[in-house]
């Protein structure tokens, strides 16, 4: 039969095209039949569509995001313990984390006997929910905040503390007592510090006058010296570590401390439920230093404003037909240029090779190049590498703090928040008030 | 085997009932202690943590009572790793007695065929030449080196620290490299024998440690730097665990552990053995009895045995590495014990000979098995992670528990 001598892309093809034929088919009468009333509904409704296409975008970036989180981790901590780390699948072992995801999903999916078996299935769910839920509200640039809207700071308290029903409910349908401890744990200490968290940046709410978050990002204009590290340097203190306790990294993991309670509410988990549990604590540590550099490191604002007044103007229209042509030419022009070097430097060096090397450079060049362009020239795709060049370096500092520091012990962990965090904000609050009531804002 | 044989999971003989609470019949108490053991009040529960955990040191298993967070109550399980090293050593010649002895305690091995072949030397009146005396000394020091910064290393884990270990691997390694060079293992290493040892020094094991030891002082201080003035780690151990000094008298203590509760106890001095008079060192020694102190002591022994080892390689004489013995031990009846001072304690051994080739009746003395007893008393009224700090500061290995 003709289908056995197919290779694997042409029986995809075989599928797919006839598919993709029918379904073009029916979409073209379809919208030739209903596209003015498809078009009067989504224009009626516009703020539930816009909800929708955020959450489901919210969601489609959350997954690599965690799997370059995990990536970070391997590979930083494998250079901390002087190990080489993951370096077999990619470039430098890149793509590791991915073949994770990988694994997880073709792994059993094993429910014990004698778990309760709907909030077993659920606690995942809720937990990896209540993570990308909290990305809603994340002003990556002025122009690119999914859900900008004016109460944004309590809505990521909110939704952000709904992960601890998760972890409670995994950790008492497990029907294990290292699952029972790990989930009661996890309440304790998120409700501990959910308080410090909460009130810590009460000071800054009451120095912009907002609850927004693109607001509060947008006070911070000018100098990095307006940034409100500088301007409120205690409550940067207390929140930082409370969102350490709240993402559950060390030295606060205690709800997953595995030389004590094995791996906490996980305990049971295998399969892709443990893979949720997994990708949502990276989502909540991105999403907890994005939190971080929006509220008190000027979010994306960048340090020094420079006003390059770029000069860079080409009138791309003049060159007319010359542009297709230009565009068509430039990159083989361009891999002959970084292949001619490759070429002669040794005669080891077939052609070929050569040729492969100059198109990667090129191709890297050539990034480089639009990026640097697109950095001077575009605000939102400066905006958005300043906010992620300050999320990552306080998604390193919680990767090296793991690196670094053991675990606290549970009391000592609950009363430092009890007994200093909290007295501290507290303090933090009145100190605020009292200055904006003296000098005004 | 059919296939409609085969016991699955819905089959009513093998299904576990949905509301089922225990998969085992409670054990029926057989002394006082066990029943009051046995007995759940209000709050409490057992947590079993072993044999298979993360953190228990190999294969020990634990009941720990617990009313929320506080341990209560604690059990330890032995005997998962039992082989019945005595007895089988009293079935087989001296000489291979000593390799039955090596995994005892697969952490610090040297220290276990020590202290048979001084009983088996003092029963045959051997008389070890000096070079292999000081042969002796280097390898025991340098074991000990490698068996305490593998203990900084899991103190470290256990508080969940993960990069401390892997750093203190790489001393480990290069050590357990160096005695590979010259015993030919480097975990079981069956290097001493009745009377000397197997093999004089060689090339490459000399030029190795030389190399180390250019280095090892300033490495050790940058590993101990990683942890020990961590305000977390410090916080975690000290006034944890406190033993007093008589407590541990009476409870058989001995080694660094013992030495943390003030009590400036070391064979190595008190009891010398091979040329260890001729040498200079301290015996450092902490009064608070915790678990800070514990490792401290320990931390502070490694410096000590770098000095030692310094000092035999500036002294060490020329000549034969072994006696000259017949091929055959037949000792006169009689019996003897020679211990020497380990990186956990005393390590000993009692032989009884009967006339023949063979240990009529051998008894070995592991310091662990003793240490392991003060878990119980130690973290009662502690928390959960308090249990894995104090254990990992009595630092047992669970080879030479189980025997």
């Amino acid at each position: 039969m003709a289908w056995n001598r197919l290779t694997p892309a042409g029986r995809a093809l075989a599928v797919l095209l006839p598919v993709l034929a029918i379904g073009g088919g029916l979409t073209t009468v379809l919208l030739a039949t209903f596209g003015g009333a498809i078009a009067a509904t989504i224009g009626a409704n516009l703020p539930i569509v816009r909800f929708l296409v955020a959450a489901v975008v919210t969601f489609l970036i959350s997954v690599p995001v965690a799997f370059l989180l995990i990536y970070m981790e391997m590979k930083i901590i494998a250079l901390m313990n002087l190990r080489i780390g993951p370096d077999r699948i990619g470039p430098a072992g890149a793509v590791m984390s991915v073949v994770h995801g990988l694994k997880v999903l073709m792994k059993e999916d094993y429910t014990p006997p004698s778990v309760d078996v709907p909030v077993f299935t659920l606690a995942p769910v809720v937990v990896y929910l209540a993570s990308f839920m909290t990305l809603l509200v994340i002003p990556f640039a002025p122009e690119l905040t999914s859900m900008g809207f004016e109460l944004g700071l309590l809505y990521f308290f909110a939704i952000g503390g709904l992960s601890v029903v998760g972890l409670m409910m995994a950790g008492w349908s497990s029907f294990n007592k290292y699952s029972l401890l790990g989930g009661i744990r996890a309440a304790a200490q998120a409700i501990s510090y959910e308080i410090p968290l909460t009130l810590s940046v009460v000071g800054i709410v009451i120095l912009t006058g907002t609850l927004s978050l693109p607001k509060i990002v947008a006070a911070q204009d000018g100098s990095f010296l307006d940034w409100f590290i500088f301007r409120q340097p205690l409550a940067a203190i207390i929140f930082f570590i409370a969102i350490t306790a709240e993402a559950n990294r060390t030295p606060f993991d205690n709800a997953e401390a595995d030389q004590e309670i094995v791996a906490g509410f996980a305990t049971e988990y295998s399969g892709m439920r443990f893979g949720f549990f997994f990708f949502a604590e990276y989502v909540n540590v991105f999403v907890v230093s994005a939190l971080f550099s929006a509220v008190f490191l000027g979010g994306s604002n960048p340090p020094i404003h420079v006003d390059l007044h770029p000069q860079i103007l080409i009138d791309l229209s003049a060159l007319g037909i010359g542009l297709p042509l230009i565009a068509g030419i430039a990159p083989v022009l361009g891999t002959l240029l970084f292949a001619a070097p490759l070429w002669f430097a040794s005669t080891r060096v077939k052609g070929w090779q050569a040729l492969i090397g100059g198109f990667l450079i090129f191709g890297g060049v050539s990034t480089a190049a639009i990026g640097l362009w697109a950095f001077v020239m575009l605000p939102p795709v400066a905006s958005l590498i300043w906010f992620l060049m300050k999320t990552f370096a306080l998604v390193f500092t919680f990767v090296w703090m793991r690196g670094t520091l053991p675990r606290a012990r549970i009391d000592q962990l609950m009363g430092f928040a009890w007994k200093w965090l909290l007295p501290a904000s507290l303090l933090n609050i009145f100190a605020t008030a009292f200055a904006v009531l003296i000098a005004g804002r | 085997m059919t296939q409609q044989m085969r016991p699955s999971l819905d089959d009513p003989r093998v299904a576990i009932p949905a509301d089922s609470t225990w998969y085992e019949p409670a054990p029926i108490p057989q002394t006082e202690r066990q029943a009051e053991f046995l007995t759940l009040r209000e709050g409490e529960m057992f947590v079993n943590m072993g044999p298979q955990h993360p953190s228990t040191h190999g294969v020990l298993r634990v009941i720990i009572k617990v009313n929320g967070e506080k341990v209560v109550d604690l059990d330890p399980v032995l005997g998962y790793l039992h082989r019945g090293v005595e007895k089988l050593c009293e079935n087989a010649d001296y000489h291979q007695a000593i390799c039955y002895t090596d995994p005892l305690e697969y952490v610090a091995s040297l220290f276990c065929e020590a202290a048979p072949v001084a009983a088996f030397e003092k029963l045959m009146d051997v008389d070890v030449p000096r070079r292999a005396q000081y042969i002796r000394v280097l390898t025991m020091e340098l074991n000990r080196i490698a068996s305490h910064t593998l203990f900084q290393g899991w103190m470290a884990l256990d508080l969940g620290g993960i990069t401390p270990i892997l750093w203190a691997f790489i001393e480990r390694d290069e050590i357990v490299d160096m005695l590979a060079a010259l015993t030919g293992q480097k975990l079981l290493y069956n290097y001493y024998r009745i009377g000397g040892v197997n093999g004089d020094l060689n090339h490459e094991f000399m030029s190795r440690l030389g190399t180390w030891m250019s280095r090892a002082a300033a490495q050790i201080d940058s590993n101990l730097a990683l942890i020990n003035e961590n305000e977390i780690f410090v916080r975690r151990t000290r006034g944890l665990g406190v033993l007093d000094a008589k407590t541990a008298l009476k409870m058989g203590v001995t080694g660094p552990n013992l030495r943390a509760s003030g009590v400036p106890y070391d064979l190595r001095r008190d009891r010398p053995y091979l040329v260890y008079p001729e040498l200079e060192f301290d015996v450092p020694t902490r009064d608070e009895g915790d678990s800070l102190a514990r490792y401290l002591v320990r931390m502070d022994e490694i410096k000590q045995s770098i000095r030692i080892i310094d000092q035999v390689l500036h002294e060490m004489p020329d000549g034969p590495v072994m006696a000259k013995l017949p091929r055959l031990l037949r000792p006169r009846p009689g019996r003897a014990f020679g211990a020497v001072e380990g990186p956990r304690g005393v390590y000993g051994t009692y032989a009884i000979s009967d006339g023949t080739d063979q240990p009529f009746r051998m008894r070995i003395h592991d310091p662990s098995f003793v240490h392991l007893q003060l878990v119980g008393p130690l973290t009662k009224g502690n928390l959960i992670a308090d249990t894995m700090a104090v254990m990992a500061s009595l630092d047992p290995v669970m080879g030479g528990v189980d025997k």
